[in-house]
């Protein structure tokens, strides 16, 4: 159902009548400047949001900044990473939309929405516990364990977050092309349009020529 | 200024730095030895299938034999539309079936699963004309044929 969904929205969207029509998808992959801004866009907003981040979890893991209480920090950053956070967010959606299909079917991309939802999940884990009693531990050089373990899972998934997307660039494993079964299976490539081959089966049948 | 304006200042100019960077952002989208193999040259001649005018690479579609002398379907990853664009290859200039020369680097997967790939340095059109197709800045080695290459 979702993958139906992803057909319309990349291929009918905003479609109009004529031969050479494109939706709205078409038009933003082929753009000629629009696509490259948001890319621009959505990779220097990232440097913001992970550069500031890091500072806030590096003082909350107690690596860095330990004379300075954390809400001093925060106050003075995290306004700073929610803003980076907001056009990130803005221009990855918009990003998705010029490709849904190719992201649907990849496996980097599947692999960093996982992380993202850890990263989402384990912000909301620390402002249900850690961040309640910070009065506590505002002015500790090293907060408590549990403060420092939800720092580091935060600067650990947000870090696999760019990793994975950065991964997303290169080609090696979508369908289509031989590739071993499980990645078929988790990039549910039999649905796509490029079909899902295996890399065994290729192999079983005496290699695919040149 | 005062203090606090700076950072919001800050914040602003360089994400309004994304419309002179984000061109060239996209041209060096991926290393070029992460995918395609500089020790495998290919010329590739024939027809035009079709091409892709999308983001970060262009695809030009060709039938054409490989170093095998086989003939199979080729696609030879391009600049983006607009570094195109800009070097003079257009929809019009690059329509199905016209007949091109293609200079580029086969994929590291030779496979030609499910078609075979390149990576396009220039492109030769019937009236002689031979254009750079490829992106600047990627570490394809420097063979000559980007203007662009010290």
């Amino acid at each position: 159902m979702i993958r139906e969904f992803l057909v319309w929205l990349q291929d009918q969207w905003g479609k109009g009548a004529g031969d050479t029509a494109q939706s709205w998808s078409q038009q933003l992959l082929g753009s000629l400047n629009l696509w490259g801004l948001v890319e621009g866009t959505h990779l220097l907003s990232l440097m913001l949001f992970a550069g500031t981040i890091l500072f806030v979890d590096l003082r909350l893991i107690g690596a860095t900044f330990q004379r300075t209480p954390v809400s001093v920090l925060s106050r003075r950053i995290l306004p700073m990473t929610v803003f980076g956070f907001g056009f990130m967010v803005i221009t990855g959606a918009a990003l998705f939309f010029a490709k849904p299909l190719f992201y649907y079917h990849n496996i980097w991309f599947r692999a960093k929405l996982i992380f993202l939802a850890l990263a989402l999940v384990n912000i909301v884990i620390f402002h249900l516990r850690a961040h309640r009693n910070q009065q506590v531990w505002d002015l500790l050089p090293k907060p408590p364990t549990e403060t420092r373990i939800l720092a580091a899972i935060s600067l650990a998934s947000w870090l696999l977050v760019i990793i994975l997307g950065r991964f997303m660039a290169y080609s090696w494993f979508d369908c289509g092309k031989p590739i071993p079964h499980w990645v078929n299976l988790v990039q549910e490539c039999k649905t796509s349009e490029h079909g899902a081959v295996d890399a065994s089966a290729m192999a079983a049948i005496g290699g695919t020529g040149s | 200024m005062t203090k606090q304006f700076f950072a919001p200042l800050a914040i602003v100019t360089a994400l309004a730095c994304a419309a002179l960077v984000g061109v060239n952002v996209a041209q060096a989208h991926h290393a070029f030895s992460a995918e395609f193999d500089g020790k495998s040259p290919v010329l590739l001649r024939g027809k035009v299938s079709k091409v892709e005018w999308i983001n970060p690479h262009a695809w030009v579609h060709l039938m054409a034999a490989g170093p095998d002398g086989q003939v199979r379907e080729w696609m030879v990853e391009g600049g983006t539309p607009n570094t195109l664009l800009r070097s003079g290859i257009d929809r019009n200039t690059l329509k199905p079936g016209t007949e091109i020369v293609v200079r580029g680097y086969q994929s590291k997967d030779k496979s030609c699963a499910p078609v075979c790939k390149a990576n396009g340095r220039d492109v030769a059109f019937p009236d002689g004309r031979k254009v750079f197709m490829g992106s600047s800045g990627t570490g394809a080695p420097k063979d000559g044929s980007d203007p662009n290459d010290k």
